[in-house]
């Protein structure tokens, strides 16, 4: 059946996930960098100038 | 270029725009983040394709753990069981029932999806099993006897589970009073063992389409099987499960604050966490919709001046 076999993914993430513990906290690590990912994105959308455009009069 | 005009606090709005016009093609900028999505989408997927937990039935569950199976079988005979006691939605008990103080919105609900444990997880599907004339045999005898010989068997061999050995996947316990409750088990572990009683519960219905799985979940559930498999991915409550997925996936990060109240006391520690949580949510939802009338909190976007920043090129052209 190896033609049927469908194609794995580059990045196999069907293994347990590491976490991330800090007094009652837990985390796991692929939540903390979505987390991360997020305030990377709001920052960017804070700091990150709009186009210019030509304003009409 | 005219000298830019400071607007004043509260425009009229009837008033046409006095401000200057800019091109803008709404048509084109759908398009483009469509595009720009589907294009994430297609990449994600092939970077990381989706979690692919195989699912746990009661046939993966019985084979690998049969006297796990057993005991919460025998526990749903006798009406022991955490389902049998749960209260509403399932039943009359008073097990889990949960309160804000006096008012319980569990009980206010009523019973919406009834659940008699004996009769729907061990009774009506071992009825099911074509010819076996050794089980009809012995369930005219468990159906017939008194409701406390009906207990005392299940009680016993509740008890002798423990020391139970499996041979050739049948259960064979120390010798003792079971009656007819150790040959309706055995039927009941080969029916779940072959997959039958995951189809005999989801069809107890009786309804075409086969896809409410309240009966087969709580059977599951009740078993250190399954909550020993989510320990395993840090799915309980007391691991930030609510927020956590199968495998390396990010999971539901939104949920932070629901989970979190489960970690600390009060509620860690209180048989009613589930209702008050619900409670200090939902007080704490309205006050986040109010924000805009509550006097203090509703000043705050000016305070933080996060617009400033946003707009930074018209306040610096406008104060300049």
């Amino acid at each position: 059946m190896t033609g049927t076999t469908p194609l794995g993914a580059i990045f196999d993430l069907n293994v347990p996930a590491h976490y991330l513990s800090w007094h009652f906290i837990q985390i796991s690590v692929p939540n903390f960098v979505v987390i991360v990912l997020m305030i990377v994105v709001f920052v960017a959308a804070l700091l990150i100038p709009f186009p210019k455009r030509e304003r009409e009069p | 270029m005219p000298d830019p005009v400071k607007p004043p606090a509260f425009p009229d709005e009837r008033a046409p725009w006095p401000g200057p016009f800019v091109r803008y093609d709404l048509v084109k900028e759908l398009v483009v983040a469509l595009g720009v999505v589907l294009a994430v989408v297609v990449a994600l997927t092939v970077l990381f394709s989706s979690p692919d937990e195989p699912p746990v039935t009661i046939q993966s569950w019985s084979k690998a753990a049969p006297a796990d199976f057993l005991g919460v079988a025998v526990s749903e005979l006798n009406r022991t069981s955490g389902v049998a006691t749960y209260g509403p939605p399932y039943n009359e008990g008073t097990g889990s029932v949960q309160k804000i103080g006096p008012i319980s919105l569990q009980e206010a609900a009523g019973v919406k999806v009834p659940i008699e444990t004996a009769k729907d997880y061990v009774l009506e599907p071992l009825h099911e099993v074509p010819g076996a004339p050794r089980l009809r045999a012995a369930l005219a005898a468990y159906e017939q006897a008194p409701a406390a010989l009906q207990e005392k068997w299940a009680a016993n061999y509740e008890k002798a589970l423990p020391e139970a050995r499996f041979v050739a996947g049948v259960p064979v316990l120390p010798p003792g009073r079971y009656g007819p409750v150790a040959p309706m088990m055995a039927s009941l572990l080969a029916m779940g063992q072959s997959g039958a009683l995951d189809g005999a519960l989801l069809a107890g219905g009786h309804h075409f389409y086969a896809t409410d799985y309240t009966k087969p979940l709580l059977f599951v559930s009740a078993g250190e099987y399954f909550e020993k498999l989510a320990e395993h991915q840090h799915l309980l409550g007391t691991q930030w499960g609510m927020m956590n997925e199968t495998g390396s996936y990010p999971g539901q990060v939104w949920l932070w604050l629901f989970s979190f109240w489960y970690q600390v006391e009060p509620f860690k520690s209180s048989s009613n966490a589930d209702a008050l949580i619900f409670m200090v949510m939902g007080v704490l939802s309205l006050a986040f919709i109010c924000i805009p009338f509550i006097p203090g909190l509703n000043r705050l976007p000016r305070r933080l001046g996060v617009y400033r920043l946003i707009w930074r090129d018209h306040y610096r052209e406008v104060e300049s």
